[in-house]
């Protein structure tokens, strides 16, 4: 059967009817891995043995009549997401040859339903930027065109979904690390509302914004994996005790006479023009299926991202800070002294971007500036919120372009941190509020790269924009990346 | 960016910088917070009373006995281990 590009639900049809075997389906990924990844470089571990003992493992539940949605399911999962025995880097030299003594709740959850997980995937070190190019291992292509970036930070998971290296994967969002790559790699990326999906195990960069999410080929697929992800974990303190819904339930329900919000700061400068028509022209479609489109505003807006960076680098200078060398992690051989040791270990382990995340939030937090940056970042993050809220009080959803451009070149940006923080505008503001969102694609440009749109919803409120974006994905046609 | 705040901020970081880097991390943290500048634009005070309705940060759970991972397991991340993490002597 014609696996290329196949929905879970078929999947796993396929593998409920014994047209494919567990070991099939899971073998026809790892060659396409053996084709194509020596150039796109989505994975830094192969988990090949593993794989197929556990596509046999699932093969037998299979046969047993106990399958559950994602058994025998080929994945990818973020090199940020700690599994058991098997090395987890953080795309950095610092976790090098760290090989986690448990397993995230996320894995953990995956494991008991029996998938089979194909390998760990790229990302910006320590999640850090939004190329995957800050990685110290793969710095993964895009599978439009490989002299692009796939976006990131989950860049290794929207590439492999998208060159069809796994059927789906998972990835982390801080301020658009899912859905900035699912854009620029023309698949379908869901950040959850923060809270829903347990933060154990994750790797932690910023931990008031960080979020686990699915990658796959339709919001459909994504709602699938939530359901097997999500719930309340006694591991997060953070994690929300709220009962889960069946996230797929109103796919397929009509979305008319729901109310879209354009907030009009989404589209006006710093957006390229083709993403911009692209976007707008999403808006027409999914007026003429009966919804309201409310043209409204987000003052707030143009300081989101120096909110977002003063913020998120604070958490993260805190976070960082174990790494010591001592209980695991890269261990300098240079220095003396306990100092030497630690600061020699830090020096060498991490890379250019990290450190600049470290310096800025440390000064963020130092005092004499307190006040006037985290203090005012956190501010912010309230007026953001508010203006959320006051949008949601009118509207069920918001629509956004994904990112203010298409996928650039691999060495643009690298080297202008600036830059670098200013592509983020469309996606930090979601973060902060700790919103659900969907990207999911909308169309190409002149050169053939990937569009994608955000549909931004209520907390909690997954199924509204999982069923907006299955709705507009039905008579959505992806044009597929030829490798 | 002047280099003594830099230094200040590195060590606060636990990191070192070679006299050539931090000529480079200053020119670069100076255009950062040229950027986080923006924020003194607004005239906004962060209400702490506000956030507490939202965050469910004290959701603490019952304490209960329940089973720690393995010793050897947690030790085996360690480069330097007698059956305990080593560091430089840090008393005379």
């Amino acid at each position: 059967m014609d696996m290329k590009n196949i929905s879970l639900a078929k999947l796993r049809e396929a593998l409920d009817q014994r047209k494919l075997s567990a070991r099939e389906s899971t073998e026809f990924y790892l060659k396409r891995i053996k084709e194509y990844d020596a150039d796109l470089e989505c994975y830094i571990t192969v988990t090949e043995e593993k794989a197929l003992e556990q596509a046999d493992k699932a093969q037998k539940r299979i046969d047993e009549g106990k399958a559950s949605a994602l058994t025998g399911i080929p994945m990818a999962i973020k090199d940020n997401i700690c599994t058991e025995g098997i090395l987890t880097t953080c795309s950095s030299k610092m976790l090098e040859d760290f090989v986690p003594p448990y397993n995230a709740t996320v894995m953990q959850k995956l494991e008991d339903e029996n998938i089979v997980m194909l390998g760990k995937v790229s990302l910006d070190e320590f999640a850090m930027g939004g190329s995957t190019q800050t990685s110290a291992f793969k710095k993964t292509k895009n599978p439009y065109d490989k002299s692009r970036v796939p976006g990131g930070s989950s860049g290794g998971s929207a590439s492999a979904v998208g060159a069809d290296l796994c059927a789906a994967a998972l990835g982390s969002d801080t301020g658009g690390s899912i859905r900035q790559p699912s854009s620029f790699c023309g698949v379908v990326g869901l950040k959850p509302t923060y809270s829903r999906v347990s933060r154990y195990g994750l790797v932690a960069f910023a931990s008031s914004l960080d979020q686990i999410g699915p990658l796959a080929r339709s919001s459909r697929d994504c709602a699938v994996i939530l359901n097997s992800i999500c719930g309340f974990d006694m591991h997060d303190g953070t994690s929300s005790r709220r009962e889960v819904p069946d996230f797929t339930a109103k796919i397929g329900q009509n979305i008319k006479g729901l109310k879209i919000a354009l907030p009009k700061e989404f589209y006006e400068e710093g957006i390229d023009d083709e993403v911009r028509k692209c976007v707008l022209k999403a808006a027409d479609d999914l007026k003429a299926m009966g919804t309201t489109i409310v043209p409204c505003s987000m003052p707030s807006l143009k300081f989101a991202i120096p909110a977002y960076y003063l913020i998120s680098s604070a958490e993260a200078c805190s976070n960082l800070s174990r790494y010591d060398g001592i209980k695991y992690g890269h261990r300098s051989t240079v220095g003396e002294s306990y100092e030497d040791l630690i600061k020699n270990s830090r020096s060498e382990g991490f890379g250019d971007e990290v450190k600049r995340r470290i310096l800025l939030g440390n000064y963020a937090l130092s005092s004499g500036y307190y006040d006037a940056y985290y203090g005012k970042a956190m501010a912010l993050k309230q007026l953001i919120r508010k203006e959320y809220n006051d949008i949601f009080e009118q509207c069920d959803v918001v629509l956004t372009p994904t990112a203010p451009t298409t996928a650039y070149k691999v060495h643009e940006n690298i080297s202008d941190p600036v830059k670098m923080y200013q592509a983020d505008i469309c996606t930090v503001t979601v973060n902060i509020a700790g919103l659900p969102a969907v990207s999911t694609p909308c169309g190409y440009d002149k050169q053939g790269l990937p569009i994608g749109m955000s549909i931004i919803g209520k907390q909690f409120d997954e199924q509204t924009v999982i069923q907006v974006a299955d709705a507009y994905e039905a008579s959505f046609e992806r044009a597929l990346p030829k490798l | 960016m002047d280099l003594e705040m830099v230094k200040y901020l590195a060590e606060l970081g636990k990191l070192k910088f070679t006299d050539e880097e931090l000529e480079k991390v200053g020119e670069d943290m100076t255009s950062i917070i040229e950027l986080m500048d923006k924020v003194k634009e607004i005239d906004v005070v962060y209400d702490p009373y506000l956030d507490n309705k939202n965050i469910f940060l004290n959701d603490l759970r019952e304490d209960k006995n329940a089973k720690s991972l393995d010793t050897q397991k947690l030790l085996s991340n360690a480069k330097n281990q007698q059956n305990c993490f080593v560091v430089p002597k840090v008393v005379e």
